[in-house]
């Protein structure tokens, strides 16, 4: 079999292009991906979350060539299994066990369950390095790999004491702490036999995070303002709140009204202030990041702005959400529709019959939140796109000079990541 | 060795998985497999379809092909044509969405038809797997078990701690421990106005004082600790948090560790569903204890009328069918007609007057509703 070249030869350094080639009939693959998941009792999710990664990747070109994704469905199964054997199941029984031996509200349970969370905090920084390990040497292009090489240890211990900080510091370590963690992953990470490098530290992000922090408090004060001020109310002026079993008067029960409405007003006005703050954050952070990584002779330039990373997220939402409301009236059309067959309504007393239509409306909630997901592909892959097409790539390459790394990458997918419930994609 | 079959050449990009660079190559489909022709001369490659794989399956919607091959790991060929990688789906059926989804698919369904059947022969042959665990379970841990539940239900509630009507409260409990084959009870009576009964693991058994201030006389309040007490014979308690711990699990793992909203539905389903097996079950406990102890068992079949009535339902009414199929309780008839099987037998009071006047006052006069609190969230047998 030498036919082929025998490894790199360095050759003419080229521009590399990078493009998204948007993944056609993600809908399709949802619902038939949902259907397998149902009739499988849910395993069958680990391979439907493969295949859409498969498309996802593939939607990433380099100079028109696309990405891949070598990842089984199996791996991620394996993983899962292993994590929730060794883990997940032991946690639950020894926490049982203490729970049981020594009562919910003993000091020892709430010692054991104060070490459970900070272990778990710790296993989140392990989790995150090796799910990044996973995808990385299961991404491949012109059938190189990439690989992260480094030590989980090494980036969960910086993740979790720099985190126990984070609430001494009243948040201001955080552009500190986001920079150094992906400085650590970055530098780990290779492309074949070619290193990423990360050069930048975290000064410029201060600004930006200063902007971010003195905002949320203003939005603090605003909306406690809204709940006293806005609506002239004065909390201590209030008349006496009916005692328990007690009807209220109709003077309180205003007065609750106006404050309910209070309150609900000013959550929405915090949301929405929250969310166009962190977003706007978000997207000086990924600039920052582009704009620090390096890889052989490119560099990479981030374009992201907040209204766009609100933009996606909103519009995502709505299309979940959409799509949970339809999945949830048209499940429920059909239950009623088939219980009407056996139990014909007029045939009900009247209490009866809104009992009936309680009950299968709430079947109707439980399908449409548990519908919420079904198009989650859709969604990654706008998310992707947005982030792709914000993402410019300069300089040249010298890809006949990139040999395979020799990592020949970890049999087992990202289980602890899975179980510690932060698997985005 | 050229074949006949088609011969359209596609420009194609090919690259030896050693390094990054790529080539311009020549690919066409034919019997064997995908030919590859190199432009510098090298002699052309032949990959055969059967040993053939796709980064990606090819479906309907696929407008390139990026293949791979067993024998040459690394190496890639990208045809960025759509109709070459429709005709290529044909020749390698292998590659295509379809094909791969059912490799995946097809072992998993076997093993959901084989846990469905399984638990359907379970289920049929009345074999209970929570119960047998619940059996091994050894009495302390049971006894805490029922501390902790009782704990949580009875938080910020008063236990009635009259002596009078806790001595006759102990006096109901033992008459009807006779026929209970050793098992021994606790019997707490809580300050609260709630009308409901409940029995917690390690044989513990909560009556409210909504539930004494509502019965009218001591056979109904035997006939309804009785059956209690059925439901703690039986280790109904004990199977509950087992289904519901199992069930935890099992939900877990069926959704990948992502589920929550779900897990917390079958949870709240498990501990609703306290079978109407489990309630016959508790009923016909029941009926042994009445006679052993010489208590009339029209007292039980009375005081579940009154939860009906309580309820705002006529028992027996028009169409009542549809509304017990939601409701955990057996139909009245049906326990009405297993009550009036019961050969007649002689009786007495459950309690003597003076004792029940003492029990009807085991929370003192006047007291109100304890703060708060609401029903645990930890299973526990509703009457």
């Amino acid at each position: 079999m030498d036919q082929v070249s025998s490894g790199p030869t360095p050759g003419p350094r080229t521009a590399l292009s990078l493009s998204w080639l948007h993944p056609r009939g993600l809908v399709g693959l949802s619902l038939v991906n949902t259907f397998l998941r149902i009739v499988t009792l849910g395993i069958y999710g680990f391979w439907a979350k493969t295949e859409v990664r498969k498309r996802l990747w593939s939607g990433v070109r380099l100079n028109g060539e696309p990405l891949v994704y070598t990842g089984t469905g199996k791996e991620l199964f394996i993983g899962f299994l292993v994590v929730f054997l060794l883990f997940v199941l032991p946690s639950m029984l020894m926490m049982a066990g203490v729970s049981a031996a020594f009562g919910p509200e003993s000091p020892a349970f709430g010692i054991v369950l104060a070490l459970f969370y900070l272990a778990v905090f710790f296993l989140l920084g392990i989790a995150v390095y090796r799910a990044t390990r996973y995808r990385m040497s299961r991404t491949s292009w012109r059938g190189i790999r990439g690989s992260l090489v480094g030590s989980d240890m090494a980036y969960a211990w910086t993740s979790f004491w720099t985190g126990l900080l984070i609430p001494l510091t009243l948040g201001w370590i955080m552009p500190w702490r986001a920079v150094k963690l992906q400085k650590i992953l970055t530098d780990d990470m290779r492309f074949g036999s070619a290193a990423f490098r990360f050069e930048g530290g975290s000064g410029p992000l201060y600004a930006a995070f200063a902007v971010f922090w003195i905002g949320l408090i203003a939005i603090f004060a605003g909306t406690a303002l809204l709940v006293t001020g806005g609506f002239g109310l004065d909390l201590s002026a209030l008349p006496q709140l009916p005692g328990e079993g007690e009807e209220p008067t109709e003077e309180q029960a205003v007065a609750i009204a106006m404050l309910g409405l209070a309150i609900f007003a000013a959550f929405i006005v915090g949301s929405v202030g929250y969310a166009v703050l962190s977003a706007w954050y978000s997207a000086q952070q990924f600039n920052h990041f582009a704009r620090s990584t390096t890889l052989d002779g490119l560099r990479f330039e981030g374009q992201a702005t907040g209204a766009g990373l609100i933009w996606i997220a909103l519009s995502n939402f709505f299309i979940l959400a959409a799509f949970a409301i339809v999945a949830g009236l048209v499940v429920s059309a059909i239950v009623i529709g088939v219980t009407h067959l056996f139990v014909p309504f007029d045939q009900l007393e009247a209490d009866q019959a809104t009992g009936l239509v309680g009950a299968l409306a709430q079947i109707g909630v439980i399908i449409g939140l548990a519908c919420f997901g079904v198009l989650l592909p859709v969604t990654q892959a706008r998310s992707t796109r947005y982030l792709v097409e914000r993402l410019a790539v300069s300089g040249e390459l010298d890809g006949g000079a990139i040999a395979q790394g020799q990592d020949q990458g970890i049999g087992r997918g990202e289980g602890l990541a899975q179980a510690l419930d932060f698997d985005a994609i | 060795m050229q074949s006949e079959t088609d011969k359209s050449r596609q420009p194609a990009r090919f690259t030896d998985g050693k390094s990054a660079g790529s080539v311009d190559v020549g690919v066409s489909l034919e019997d064997r497999g995908v030919a590859i022709e190199f432009a510098d001369g090298r002699e052309r490659l032949i990959w055969p379809y059967g040993a053939l794989g796709s980064s990606e399956p090819i479906g309907r919607h696929a407008v390139d092909a990026l293949l791979t091959y067993s024998y040459q790991p690394g190496a890639t060929l990208f045809v960025a044509d759509a109709a070459f990688a429709r005709a290529l789906a044909k020749r390698a059926p292998q590659l295509t969405s379809s094909a791969q989804r059912w490799r995946a698919a097809r072992p998993l369904i076997w093993a959901t038809v084989g846990i469905v059947v399984i638990s359907a022969a379970v289920w049929a042959s009345g074999l209970s797997p929570a119960r047998t665990i619940a059996g091994f379970l050894p009495d302390s841990a049971r006894q805490t078990l029922g501390r902790q539940v009782l704990d949580s239900m009875t938080s910020g509630r008063r236990q009635c701690d009259d002596p009078k009507g806790v001595a006759a409260v102990e006096r109901l409990r033992d008459r009807l421990s006779a026929g209970a084959g050793g098992k021994s009870f606790k019997v707490v009576v809580v300050d609260w106005d709630l009308f409901n009964a409940f029995a917690t693991p390690g044989e513990q058994i909560v009556l409210t004082r909504g539930l004494i201030e509502k019965a009218k006389g001591p056979d109904e309040l035997a006939g309804v600790l009785a059956h209690e007490m059925g439901h703690g014979i039986e280790l109904h308690p004990e199977s509950g948090l087992v289904r519901a711990i199992g069930l935890a699990a099992a939900v877990e793992l069926m959704l990948g560790g992502s589920g929550g909203t779900l897990a917390n539905v079958g949870l709240y389903l498990a501990q609703m569903s306290y079978s109407r097996d489990a309630e016959r079950e508790a009923d016909v406990r029941a009926l042994e204890l009445l006679k052993t102890a010489e208590v009339s068992p029209y007292g039980l079949l009375a005081f579940f009328e009154r939860v009906l009535e309580i309820e705002g339902k006529e028992p027996g009414e028009k169409g009542s069918k549809i509304a017990n199929v939601f409701a955990s309780h057996p139909l009245t008839e049906e326990r009405k007609a297993m009550v009036e099987a019961v050969k007649p037998y002689s009786s007495r009071p459950s309690l003597e007057e003076a004792d029940w006047q003492a029990l009807r006052m085991i929370c003192g006069s006047g007291t109100g509703d304890g703060a708060g609190g609401q029903q645990g969230s930890v299973p526990a047998r509703e009457l």
